[in-house]
């Protein structure tokens, strides 16, 4: 999904744009090594590994030379990814560069590798928490969580229950994604409707940066919490960790990721703890692109009808966007695709490859099958209906009449033909139409001609 | 068009199955001590386990009389540690290691003496291609599987055909094996196996670098091998065993019907049971009279 890309940049390119010393800083601990060393091109992974031992600096020559010749580009990005996230440090030597791994990087590798990943707390007992929920209850809980979230960000009357972020942190999310002319209902922007097309992960990150980058203005230390959420993705899912582990900091921003549905938090007795769910756990596999494909609900007919089996109201917000929902049974969605309920959706900025993306992506799996999933005359009638709204192209322009004599009228439209900006001509009466935007050049250049 | 489910992680995503040759005859003969050699495999399978979450790896122990699964990163892989001193992945491999080689111990002593001193290779080939083909029909995805053999035993002649067997079975399956001969002469079929199956065979000159061999060419994924500069095959010896003696051989007798190879003259193949002629002009009319039944 390439379109995604766009506005979830990739988390490791915030890690790369730390600054130096906070990034020192963040090598030191372990998983964070690890995690890093994960998120990096295979070919990248592979250097590290095999300088891991090498304690001389390394020539770029020599570097070179364990490619063949096919795999320069390669070379070259994962060279710049390590050189980017401080793993290789560049030695300016008189004639070559060498390259050395970052010490405290290396050290840490090293020893990873060698004792195996040890996590700074151990599960709890199971005498003291007294029972656990299981993998589905704990996946359902998750699930749901999240999806409550995702409704209360882009309407917020529409959730049953409000998760606990204040209405200024939600407002943080919402930037970019939403946007609220005076006085109405906020709307959905381009960029918004992308975000709902994206997958559980890359929401995810998208959510985690804009709350690190906010909590940096709080006076929190960015580095801290990308350390944590990184060492969070590292322990096992469904098993408890005590609270008392985490320092103050940590303990404030565990609260925030259960409502995110990141942890499950519950209480003993005596003691509370926390329970990382899947989407924790998953946190340093999105960091890759290997995301696993979600099951498809919406079956769309030649007759322009729309059937989503879902019961969950996310999903029916969502295809409120570009279609009419005429009716919703318990577990079924039924709507149709109307050239109003699409005008509107286009009018919100969102496009039409973006819903034809959309339905195939989630075309319910009997459709999936078939080749196209979605019906050829709705998509076809989709993108005409775009093509509809732009049948009119606008642009600025300059009218330009009355030339003292045809040289200067032929001068001049050839000058505006040399710069791309001429758009209509007429040799007869000595007019033409040129772009608002080389008016400036023209006036120059018939000046000139005086 | 939307894309078709695909059946595979990520290009480097890898599943390694490791064979570790555990025959006490070679380690007692070599300049590096199993202990030593272990240290290496035991970082290599973490370094292995660290380059991607979604990596796996399972151990099989090769010894001298039976072979036996010792770890599966699928099943034990737990993050935390044992008596405060080693973490669990490596404390349940020794402990299965040591019960491994205290049964393969038991076995022994039943066995005649006389025999090669070789591991058994097979074995563990053959499960190491079980566990991938159950890897292949377990689910809509599935890592990209290898074979990775560290060998130090000489090659047993009397393991050749079930050994060839294998190979061609993971070349069918597109199963690299690599390997790693860390014996004193070269082992002809691994030099085979990883020709066949286009995996990287090498012979470390120093043994005491091990662990820098494995990772500078055994750790590289499948995916990023076409970019790499990695050993090439030098000279593979193709020699084959016979089937009557089991000796290694140059030059011998082949049955034109089914192949089998045969280091002297027989009257009948062993293995189809076909008529070989005596001298030479009667060979010719046997093989054409041969030739005929099976057609009319």
């Amino acid at each position: 999904m390439p379109q995604v890309k766009i506005i979830a940049k990739n988390f490791m390119d915030m890690v790369a744009s730390l600054p130096a010393i906070k990034l020192d800083m963040l090598y030191r601990n372990q998983f964070i090594c690890e995690a890093i060393l994960r998120s990096l091109p295979p070919l990248a992974k592979k250097y590290v590994l095999q300088m891991l031992y090498i304690d001389v600096p390394i020539t770029s020559k020599s570097l070179q030379e364990w490619v063949i010749a096919d795999g320069s580009s390669k070379h070259k990005v994962a060279i710049d990814r390590l050189i980017q996230l401080r793993v290789l440090e560049v030695i300016d030597r008189k004639k070559e560069t060498a390259y050395k791994l970052n010490s405290t990087f290396q050290t840490n590798l090293r020893k990873h590798l060698i004792n195996g990943g040890i996590l700074p707390r151990e599960p709890m007992p199971s005498n003291v928490t007294a029972r656990l929920p299981t993998l589905e209850e704990l996946d359902a809980y998750a699930h749901g969580q999240w999806e409550c979230f995702l409704l209360q960000l882009i309407s917020s009357g529409q959730a049953e229950r409000s998760t606990s972020f204040s209405s200024s942190m939600m407002r943080i999310f919402q930037r970019g994604l939403l946007r609220q002319r005076e006085k109405e209902v906020p709307r959905l922007t381009e960029s918004g409707f992308q975000f709902l097309l994206m997958d559980t992960n890359a929401q995810l990150w998208y959510v985690i940066r804009e709350y690190i980058s906010n909590s940096e203005e709080q006076g929190v230390d960015q580095a801290d919490l990308i350390a944590f959420l990184l060492e969070l993705s590292f322990h096992t899912t469904g098993e408890a960790y005590s609270l008392n582990t985490l320092t103050d900091d940590q303990r404030a921003m565990i609260k925030d990721l259960a409502d995110l549905g990141l942890v499950k938090l519950q209480q003993g007795r005596k003691e509370s703890w926390f329970i990382p769910t899947k989407l924790a756990t998953n946190l340093s596999v999105s960091l890759t692109d290997s995301s696993l494909r979600k099951q498809g609900f919406v079956v769309v007919e030649t007759n322009f009808r729309l059937y989503a089996y879902s019961s969950s109201k996310l999903h029916c917000e969502i295809l409120r966007l570009f279609s009419r929902v005429e009716y919703q049974l318990p577990n079924l969605i039924v709507g149709a695709i109307t050239k109003e309920s699409l005008y509107n959706a286009f009018e919100n900025g969102i496009t039409a490859e973006q819903i034809i993306t959309f339905l195939q992506q989630n075309a319910h799996p009997r459709v999936a099958e078939k080749t196209p999933a979605v019906p050829e005359n709705v998509t076809d009638q989709i993108r005409l209906w775009e093509t509809d709204l732009n049948r009119v192209e606008m642009t600025p322009a300059h009218c330009y009449d009355e030339f003292p004599s045809r040289d200067v009228f032929e001068a001049a439209s050839d000058f505006a033909r040399v710069h791309c900006g001429l758009l209509w001509e007429d040799p007869k009466k000595m007019r033409m139409v040129v772009k608002a935007e080389i008016h400036m050049l023209m006036r120059e250049h018939l000046r000139g001609n005086k | 068009m939307a894309s078709a489910p695909s059946k595979l992680y990520a290009d480097d995503v890898s599943l390694v199955v490791v064979l570790l040759d555990t025959n006490p005859f070679f380690w007692s003969s070599s300049s590096l001590s199993f202990l030593q050699f272990l240290s290496h495999v035991l970082s290599f399978l973490n370094s292995i386990l660290t380059l991607n979450q979604l990596n796996q790896v399972v151990v099989i122990a090769t010894g001298y009389n039976s072979c036996d699964y010792i770890f599966d990163s699928s099943l034990d892989l737990k993050r935390s540690l044992e008596n405060g001193r080693m973490p669990v992945m490596c404390s349940s491999l020794l402990q299965k290691l040591e019960e491994f080689s205290f049964k393969d111990e038991q076995l022994s002593k039943e066995e005649p003496e006389g025999r090669i001193k070789c591991s058994l290779l097979s074995g563990s080939l053959s499960m190491a291609l079980c566990y991938i083909q159950r890897v292949f029909r377990s689910g809509a995805l599935h890592p990209h599987p290898r074979i990775l053999c560290l060998q130090g035993s000489p090659d047993g002649p009397e393991q050749y055909v079930a050994i060839m067997n294998a190979i061609f079975s993971a070349q069918r399956s597109v199963v690299p094996i690599d390997s790693c001969y860390m014996g004193a002469q070269n082992s002809a079929f691994l030099q085979q196996a990883s020709y066949i199956t286009g995996g990287v065979h090498h012979k470390p000159q120093n043994l005491d670098g091990l662990f820098q061999y494995l990772m500078t060419i055994f750790a590289a994924d499948l995916h990023s091998r076409s970019f790499l500069h990695l050993p090439k095959p030098v000279g593979v010896d193709f020699r084959a065993s016979c089937f009557c003696h089991k000796n290694t051989i140059d030059m011998g007798y082949i049955c034109s019907v089914c192949l089998s190879i045969f280091c002297k003259h027989h009257k009948k193949c062993s293995t189809c049971g076909s008529v070989f002629g005596q001298a030479q002009s009667e060979a010719a009319s046997a093989s054409d009279k041969k030739r005929k039944t099976p057609e009319t």
